[in-house]
């Protein structure tokens, strides 16, 4: 072979080497190397309200302190990039040992063997001082697929005592039917001021409306098993009533500044009633602190008045064991120390959330009795007596089918179709998802 | 010449030589290799690394993607083989297809408006001298160095309720209206945002255009008395056919694909009003359902086939000619 061409050959396998050098980068990372004797555990927590990642962080700092076989490395990831970020570090083989996830993703993930089941990774004793009503929301074929931290009602009315006494209502009887909803709202609507905020777009239609769902037709549009949808039932169209009279009657803002979990127009005073979360509370106490005082909770109105139907689904965040994670029994250590152990630390949690989530835990529950400042806080009070107690689980069917109800309320408020070609459409739209989806069958009610 | 050519034609001269055997004067140097054969390997070792790196970031991811299409993806039970049913999943899902229809009408609203905005602007540019011609490059390119993150919040602040968009209309006595937050009028509050950040690239790119046509054209038309429009109508808009043509193109399957515009501004709503197809794809993807993945994956491939599509046919519509060299 010529000199000229042995060159040229080397200079094509020098290319091709680089390619391929080049093509291997990027790799792993998330490898839970024990180079230093420990059992590294990569934690990713979705980001939340800044107390949290606070919280957070000085527990993971106090686990990493107490012992020396775990290192819990701890990752914040943003809520709008937490999918996207997941699904590219499974397919790299890159995911967190332990993450946060919510009681909606539980039962698919189980299903897809995302998660492990935590029995006999951790202490039985810890499964026993769950809450009966949340303990179902982590089992799945009556294995625990993520241990709970909070529960939190998605639905709560807050309104402004001091402009409700100006506009000649009585804030100590606040409005207890969706009729007597829609009247305080044009009541309270007062030039820029609107009456109130509550979901208008999809995104948050598909979930915040869960409760009032519930709360119109006593269950979801998909029921029992999932063969079919019912999302014709008339009632439904009771539920797109109440929207679209808020909205096209000119109560609440007709762009929502931000998202539903949001408290930032009730706060800055755009409007005089708000439907949120009772996450909202730990924002106003932080960000607001001078509204609190002229704030008062209440259970969301019913289509009828009936306190006892449910306004909210119990949302809330648990932390799970990844199907893959290299050492199952490290990252279990790290969650008995963090939310299933001392109770004392979750307490901590609730105390910094300003008493605006719920524990699952009966030692907790214990702890947080004993705090002066819980047992008095007049919000709390009012959520754990007259909202927790009525909450239900959120729906285990995949969001799509949330997201076509959603469309349906979100058409007739923005006047884009009648209630009835509305909820035909997302019946359709549902039959499409189950039958697209295999979903027949694999409901349990 | 372009290098192109050059190649060319030392490639043809051994192959095909003259009747006259030209080739046959030279006196080859003694090489293991023949000439023609030598140029084709520097040839194709210069091109090797353009095509090594195609291959292993664009051809065998998109080989790859396509053979995972056919599967329904489960990144912890494993993969299983489904075939086109994901393709036929995403071919009777109307969400896709109202998807292409908004991403089409977007497209439609905001190149046109863009182009007709630029050449304005371009043309007006032309008559500046010196300080204020440079002044003025500058102010029109500013969106294009702008973040478009920056522009759709920029754009979502003052399409609000008591936004600026409200308060300049308010004067002239017309209520608010719920610019994104409205299934009419939030296609054109986003392409609004879409037409003033893509003006500095289109007005740069005309206004070079418009300095390459020939000032005799004009002179000589105007000594036979046209008209500033008619030396526009026959003169500028026929030798810019070139330039418009590659801006419709990459306007068209640049803008059908936006996404961070209305992911801001309106998050695809209302009522899937401004669900671009990149966005109903992202949307699909951030589902989580080993379902949403393999859907998200086929919907992006047959997306790349549409836009494929729609280019041919702009290709088609508007035949591209060369200009006359000055």
């Amino acid at each position: 072979m010529s000199l000229r061409r042995r060159k040229l050959w080397s200079a094509a396998g020098a290319v091709v080497a680089a390619s391929l050098v080049l093509s291997s980068c990027g790799g792993s990372g998330g490898d839970n190397e024990e180079s230093d004797g420990k059992a590294h555990v990569i934690f990713w927590q979705q980001k939340f309200e800044d107390y949290q990642q606070e919280w957070f962080k000085q527990h993971v700092d106090d686990f990493n302190a107490s012992q020396d076989e775990v290192e819990v490395e701890y990752v914040v990831v943003p809520a709008e990039a937490w999918q996207q970020k997941l699904k590219a570090a499974q397919a790299a083989g890159n995911q967190p040992d332990v993450a946060t996830t919510n009681y909606g993703g539980i039962r698919p993930g189980a299903a897809s063997g995302q998660f492990m089941p935590l029995d006999g990774l951790l202490p039985e004793d810890r499964f026993a001082d769950i809450k009966d009503n949340v303990k179902e929301f982590v089992t799945v074929d009556d294995k625990h697929y993520a241990y709970p931290m909070l529960v939190e009602p998605s639905t709560v009315l807050y309104y402004r005592t001091d402009l409700a006494k100006a506009a000649g209502l009585d804030p100590d009887s606040p409005p207890t039917t969706w009729d007597e909803l829609v009247s305080w709202a044009e009541a309270l609507t007062d030039g820029k001021t609107k009456g109130m905020t509550i979901a208008s777009t999809q995104g948050d239609l598909a979930w915040s409306s869960w409760g009032l769902q519930l709360n119109a037709c006593g269950d979801f549009p998909l029921r029992g098993d999932w063969s079919s949808a019912d999302a014709t039932d008339p009632c439904y169209a009771d539920l797109i009533d109440l929207y679209t009279r808020l909205y096209q009657g000119g109560f609440m803002p007709e762009t929502p500044k931000v998202a539903y979990p949001d408290a930032l127009p009730y706060g800055e005073g755009e409007v005089a009633m708000m439907a949120n979360g009772s996450w909202a509370i730990g924002q106003l106490k932080n960000d607001f602190p001078d509204l609190v005082d002229k704030t008062a909770v209440a259970p969301f109105p019913s289509i009828d008045g009936d306190e006892t139907k449910p306004t909210a689904t119990l949302g809330g965040w648990t932390l799970t064991v990844d199907g893959k994670a290299d050492d199952p029994e490290a990252a279990a250590a790290f969650i008995d120390y963090l939310v299933a152990g001392d109770p004392e630390i979750m307490a901590d949690f609730f105390k910094m959330s300003g008493l605006s989530k719920y524990t699952v835990r009966t030692s907790v529950d214990e702890v947080l009795a004993n705090d002066p400042k819980a047992k008095e806080d007049p919000f709390m009070q009012t959520i754990s007596d007259q909202v927790v107690p009525y909450g239900m689980p959120e729906p285990a069917y995949p969001i799509d089918i949330s997201n076509a109800m959603a469309t349906a309320i979100e058409s007739v408020m923005k006047g884009s179709a009648s209630a009835e070609d509305a909820l035909a459409t997302a019946n359709d739209a549902m039959d499409e998802i189950i039958e697209k989806q295999g979903l027949a069958g694999a409901g349990e009610g | 010449m372009t290098t192109a050519d050059t190649r060319v034609a030392v490639e043809a001269t051994p192959q095909a030589p003259g009747p006259r055997g030209r080739a046959r004067r030279r006196t080859p140097r003694p090489s293991a290799t023949p000439r023609h054969l030598q140029s084709d390997l520097t040839a194709y070792l210069m091109i090797a690394p353009m095509v090594v790196l195609l291959g292993i970031f664009v051809f065998w991811p998109l080989v790859y993607s396509f053979w995972l299409s056919l599967h329904s993806i489960n990144f912890y039970l494993g993969n299983e083989w489904v075939g086109t049913q994901f393709y036929r999943y995403v071919l009777t899902d109307e969400r896709f297809w109202d998807s292409i229809k908004v991403g089409v009408t977007y497209a439609v609203m905001v190149v046109p408006t863009g182009m007709v905005i630029s050449l304005i602007l371009a043309m007006f540019i032309k008559t500046l001298r010196g300080r204020t011609a440079s002044v003025m490059k500058t102010v029109v390119y500013l969106p294009a160095v702008l973040s478009s993150v920056i522009a759709a919040i920029l754009f979502a602040f003052m399409g609000q309720d008591a936004g600026l968009i409200n308060a300049a209309i308010g004067v002239v006595g017309i209520e608010p209206i719920a610019w994104l937050n409205s299934p009419t009028f939030a296609l054109p509050a986003v392409a609004l945002a879409g037409v003033w950040l893509g003006l500095g690239v289109s007005t740069l790119i005309l206004l070079s255009a418009l300095n390459e046509i020939p000032e005799s054209y004009y002179e000589s038309a105007a000594l036979d008395g046209a008209s500033f429009l008619q030396q526009t109508w026959y003169i500028t808009i026929p030798l810019l056919r070139n330039v418009f043509l590659f801006l419709l193109v990459t306007g068209f399957t640049l803008t059908i694909q936006e996404f961070q515009l209305p992911l801001i501004m309106t998050n695809g709503g209302p009522v899937g009003a401004t669900k671009t197809p990149n966005l109903f794809i992202f949307d699909s993807f951030r589902e989580n359902t080993p379902y949403s993945t393999s859907f998200s994956l086929a919907a992006a491939l047959l997306l790349f086939l549409v836009l494929g599509a729609i280019s041919l046919v702009i290709f088609r519509l508007l035949r591209s000619e060369k200009a006359i060299d000055a």
